[in-house]
């Protein structure tokens, strides 16, 4: 699999180094809150949005539950259009295809749009192994390819860069020193990859979507750089996850109401594009020759799974990095792999299917749900963490000393006599560290949190203690049920039993 | 009716405050609340770390804790909310599942019941201090309680209510996950009472104990004054029912 | 491996057996999907209850009046430059102003009939303009890159999102809406329309055999914030974009 990353660190000694780059927790912080809160005003003003959620989650949900349909008429219809459509099951078929494309058209330069299919097989590698240059047009990636680092943003991919760091690297490519001034700094790349543009071989883009009836590929961006890649070369390679596909253009209304909103939010794009194969013969720009590589590399793993099925859906707008409240501590890289966030923890084992290899990432989530609040398309991406959790329990490659734990946990809450027992003993056992009410020491189980916080103590007497005696004084002297209470009750129960059940509650 | 307390263990063992002020409110007007004494935990740290074979041990007390119970009602958004899974834990096990959706359909965390239920939004209470109210995130997104504890507190007299800046965000408790990434919670929890102390308020109320022995537990450390209440203990409080 | 030499009857071979490859792999793959998904092929169009946007939006519509105002504010909002003119003198009478002020040396305009009428050349006596495509001996691309201004008529354009939509052909480069520093868009209100989907509706109507080969929604100026998320105009695309709204 070519999802590959830093798997053999743990996400908390990754967290750990984030978390001690203070420049690095406030520009994350910095630029999440600004899309976090553009993204709110956007979906306030728009109005309805839940509607339009719960739209953009139908069409995808009918989609993919008819993903061999709308594939095969997508593929039939590009193909119609001119375009050379390729099949990858892995990635590194999707590589090794790439590459002959590469070889078969003398290419010397590949100037690339954003992709995350790409970032995912790391791509540039296996080109620069071939002495293709590929360079990357999207003014954040571009950054990142200078730093030779991952993105760490599916959106921002230099989310985690200031300018004076971007000033290093793009003086280094200048050859003179140039003013940490974002001015300055993007008209030095407008410049500098004009020049790329005009002479490379090949452009290469990503697909945000594929419109099945017509064979159209669409790209939503803001610079122009994914016009350029489209329009300027003579061969352009597309790379699209196989689970990219709408039905029509009518649909692609409902995605562009949900995707800038929810990644910028922004109206719409600068520019969004639909390319229905390579230039017509009288077509005086345009790519000559069109190749598409339809990519799974662990998709359709997912087909047919309901507890991960909906993870298909996914639009790539990053709306839930950005209210994630883990993400904005530790920012993309900690998370070790292409995709980061709360998308990433559940993507990358289940694209993956070594759940014990990075089972890790799971837990770095307190299952706040402020992703599924976020996710335009209504991703359960807090649940699909706890199903991510128990498949690894179940697959036997639980944490010993949590599994023990656990055990001991069921053996006591099997039987509420267990628990009272357990409960005195702790009261007689927490004298031991009890200061003044509190437990403040730091060792043993309570040093991670200690660390941060001060621990209550047991009180003398627990609930079940008291009951009888505050029972016995509230049924002294209690007054009749309040008549219209009373009716009030009846009529909540009238409507369970009319199958209105969980309307108080639950999503 | 029968109108059972399902206390939660945190509120069993550690809070016990909690369930005697809800058990007053409640009082008030004429609900006698019943504690069945064979519940133990909701299952939530072992569901959520994945060991749902220990979960179902401890769900199925609660189960039939609360078989012929008319209504649930908890002090925590989060318990209840584990509730909302049940029908899920038990998904193969129909005798079970069954169960679970009954026990789903009554089950409520304490402000829907007084509100949505009772229709009560005025207990009575009076309450002059600076008050901030942190939303824990199960209750707030997983049952939707967000006007409740706004209509109770709107109508206590005498409190200055500040709201809390990012009051939607995770206060980082997360169950085991404070334990499991103790840093990245204690960073969390950090940044929530930087937010308290900001609002300059002298109490932070909740509906949710978990997150606030979380955040109280980091203003302690740090020496902050503020006070850390449930809104029950603040409403029964307020109208002197201790 | 730059001395791997195709000759363009090896290349089409090539790609031919490509074409097989893949015609072959596409069952697999298909047949592979309907597995996991559980059902037989589907073959025939499935039912899609939830097709486009909802009800409530499809029947949303603005006067003329209110269109224009929100496309000018919402194209105003994102960095773009609106002129309100009333007809085609008025926009020839801009466009040769606009050319002076820039001191515009190279105007690359697209081949069609109402830009044609306009009669730029004389318009523009200090620049040279030409017409896109209209020289088959031409480097077009390298004529779009070095222009100053490049200017397009838009197909359509949608109110709410502040969008023109430009379609290539023959006469209709991409490169022209592109490259060039300074774009002047000339947008017949009649075009306007009050949504996204009213524009988009049309290609659903038109069909795969009529569409061009771009179809490009142009919102405003090439922008990027990919450097401390602070905005910049103009990172690849035209920095200075006009929209002149006509009629």
């Amino acid at each position: 699999m070519s999802a590959t990353g830093t798997a053999h660190v743990s996400v908390k000694e990754r967290a750990e180094l984030a978390l001690n780059d203070e420049f690095l927790r406030k520009a994350v912080k910095f630029t999440t809150e600004r899309l976090r809160n553009g993204k709110k005003n956007a979906s306030a003003d728009h109005g309805n949005w839940e509607e339009w959620r719960e739209r953009g989650r139908q069409i995808r949900l009918h989609t993919i539950a008819n993903l061999d349909y709308y594939l095969n008429l997508f593929v039939d219809n590009a193909r119609a259009n001119g375009v050379h459509v390729h099949f990858a099951e892995t990635g590194e078929e999707a590589v090794r295809i790439s590459l002959e494309i590469a070889e078969r058209k003398s290419a010397k330069s590949v100037v690339k749009s954003k992709s995350m299919v790409s970032e995912e097989l790391h791509l540039n590698r296996a080109l620069e192994k071939i002495g293709v240059e590929a360079i990357e047009t999207d003014l954040g990636e571009y950054i990142i390819q200078l730093a030779g680092e991952m993105p760490s943003h599916i959106v921002i991919p230099a989310i985690h860069k200031n300018r004076y760091q971007i000033a290093d690297l793009l003086s280094e490519v200048a050859g003179e020193r140039l003013e940490a001034d974002t001015t300055v700094l993007a008209g030095f790349v407008r410049k500098k990859l004009r020049e790329k543009f005009l002479e490379a071989d090949i452009g290469m883009t990503g697909c945000n979507f594929a419109i099945a009836e017509t064979g159209s590929m669409v790209l939503f961006e803001n610079e122009g750089n994914a016009r350029m890649v489209t329009t300027l070369p003579k061969t352009q390679i597309t790379l699209m996850g196989m689970e990219r596909i709408i039905p029509s253009f009518e649909d692609l209304e409902v995605m562009a109401t949900l995707l800038p909103r929810s990644a910028t939010g922004q109206k719409l794009t600068m520019y969004m594009s639909g390319i229905s194969g390579p230039r017509r013969a009288d077509d005086a720009d345009g790519p000559d020759e069109m190749h598409l590589i339809i990519v799974d590399n662990g998709r359709s793993l997912q087909l047919g799974d309901p507890e991960f099925q909906e993870l298909l859906n996914c639009i790539r707008c990053g709306a839930c990095l950005n209210a994630c409240p883990v993400y904005r501590h530790i920012g993309g890289h900690a998370y070790g792999s292409t995709y980061s966030g709360p998308i990433g923890a559940v993507l990358t084992p289940a694209l993956n299917e070594n759940v014990a290899e990075w089972d890790d990432i799971a837990n770095a989530s307190s299952l706040c749900g402020a992703c599924y609040e976020a996710c335009p398309v209504k991703i359960p991406l807090h649940e699909m963490l706890i199903y991510l959790r128990r498949r690894k329990v179940e697959a036997g490659h639980g944490h010993k000393l949590e599994a023990a734990g656990m055990k001991g946990f069921a053996l006591l809450m099997a039987n509420a006599s267990r628990l009272k027992a357990i409960l005195a003993l702790g009261k007689v056992g927490q004298k031991l560290v009890v200061r003044k009410g509190e437990i403040r020491t730091k060792l043993g189980p309570l040093k991670g949190w200690n660390s941060y916080r001060v621990t209550p103590s047991l009180p003398r007497a627990s609930f079940r203690d008291r009951w009888a005696t505050l029972d016995q004084e509230i049924r002294h002297g209690l007054q009749e049920l309040n008549p219209e209470m009373k009716r009030r009750m009846e009529q909540a129960v009238k409507r369970r039993e009319q199958g209105g059940g969980a309307g108080h509650g639950g999503h | 009716m029968k109108v059972s307390l399902f206390i939660t263990c945190l509120g069993d063992a550690i809070y016990p405050r909690v369930g005697e002020a809800m058990v007053r409110v409640l009082a008030q007007y004429g609900v006698a609340l019943d504690f069945p004494r064979v519940q133990t935990c909701c299952g939530q740290p072992a569901f959520n770390s994945g060991y749902w074979k220990e979960a179902r041990t401890s769900a199925l007390t609660i189960l039939d804790a609360f078989e012929d119970s008319d209504f649930v009602i908890s002090p925590s958004g989060s318990c209840t909310g584990m509730i909302h899974h049940y029908p899920k834990l038990f998904e193969d096990d129909p005798a079970q599942r069954e169960r679970a959706l009954k026990l789903q359909a009554k089950s409520y965390e304490f402000t829907q019941f007084l509100v949505n239920v009772l229709g009560v939004t005025d207990v009575g209470a009076t309450f002059p201090h600076k008050v901030t109210y942190h939303p824990s995130c199960h209750g707030s997104r997983l049952l939707g309680i967000k006007d409740e504890p706004m209509a109770l507190m709107e109508r206590v007299k005498g409190l200055e209510f500040v709201p809390l800046p990012f009051a939607e965000d995770c206060c980082g408790f997360g169950g085991t996950f404070a334990v499991k990434m103790a840093d990245i919670s204690g960073a969390m929890v950090t940044e929530k009472a930087d937010h308290v102390k900001e609002t300059e308020a002298e109490v932070l109320v909740g509906l949710d104990m978990a997150c606030l022995m979380n955040i109280a537990g980091n203003l302690r450390y740090r020496n902050e004054p503020v006070r850390v209440m449930h809104l029950a203990e603040l409403l029964a409080e307020g109208a002197n029912l201790g | 491996m730059a001395d791997i030499k195709t000759t363009d009857a090896a290349h089409a071979a090539w790609l031919k057996d490509m074409e097989a490859a893949s015609r072959a792999k596409q069952e697999k793959f298909m047949n592979g999907i309907a597995a996991r998904l559980g059902h037989p092929r589907t073959r025939e169009k499935p039912a899609h209850s939830f097709r486009g946007a909802p009800d409530f939006w499809r029947t949303f519509e603005w006067s003329l009046e209110e269109r224009v105002i929100r496309f000018s504010d919402n194209w105003k909002s994102v960095g773009g430059h609106v002129v309100r003119l009333s007809n085609m003198d008025e926009v020839r009478a801009f466009i040769a102003d606009k050319g002076r002020e820039l001191g515009a040396r190279l105007v690359v305009r697209q081949n069609q009939p109402e830009l044609a009428a306009l009669g730029l050349e004389a318009a523009l006596p200090e620049a040279r303009v030409s017409v896109w495509n209209s020289d088959p001996s031409e480097h077009w691309k390298a004529r779009a890159a070095e222009a100053d201004i490049g200017v397009v008529m838009a197909d359509y354009a949608a109110a709410y999102t502040g969008s023109v939509t430009v379609l290539s052909g023959k006469g209709k480069g991409r490169s022209v809406s592109l490259l060039p520093t300074v774009l002047l868009i000339v947008v017949p209100v009649e075009r306007l329309a009050t949504r996204l989907g009213e524009v988009l509706a049309n290609f659903d109507r038109a069909g795969r055999e009529q569409l061009p080969a771009g179809i490009h929604f142009i919102s405003g100026p090439s922008r990027s914030s990919d450097i401390e998320n602070d905005l910049t105009i103009g990172v690849h695309g035209p920095g200075v974009v006009y929209a002149l709204l006509v009629g």
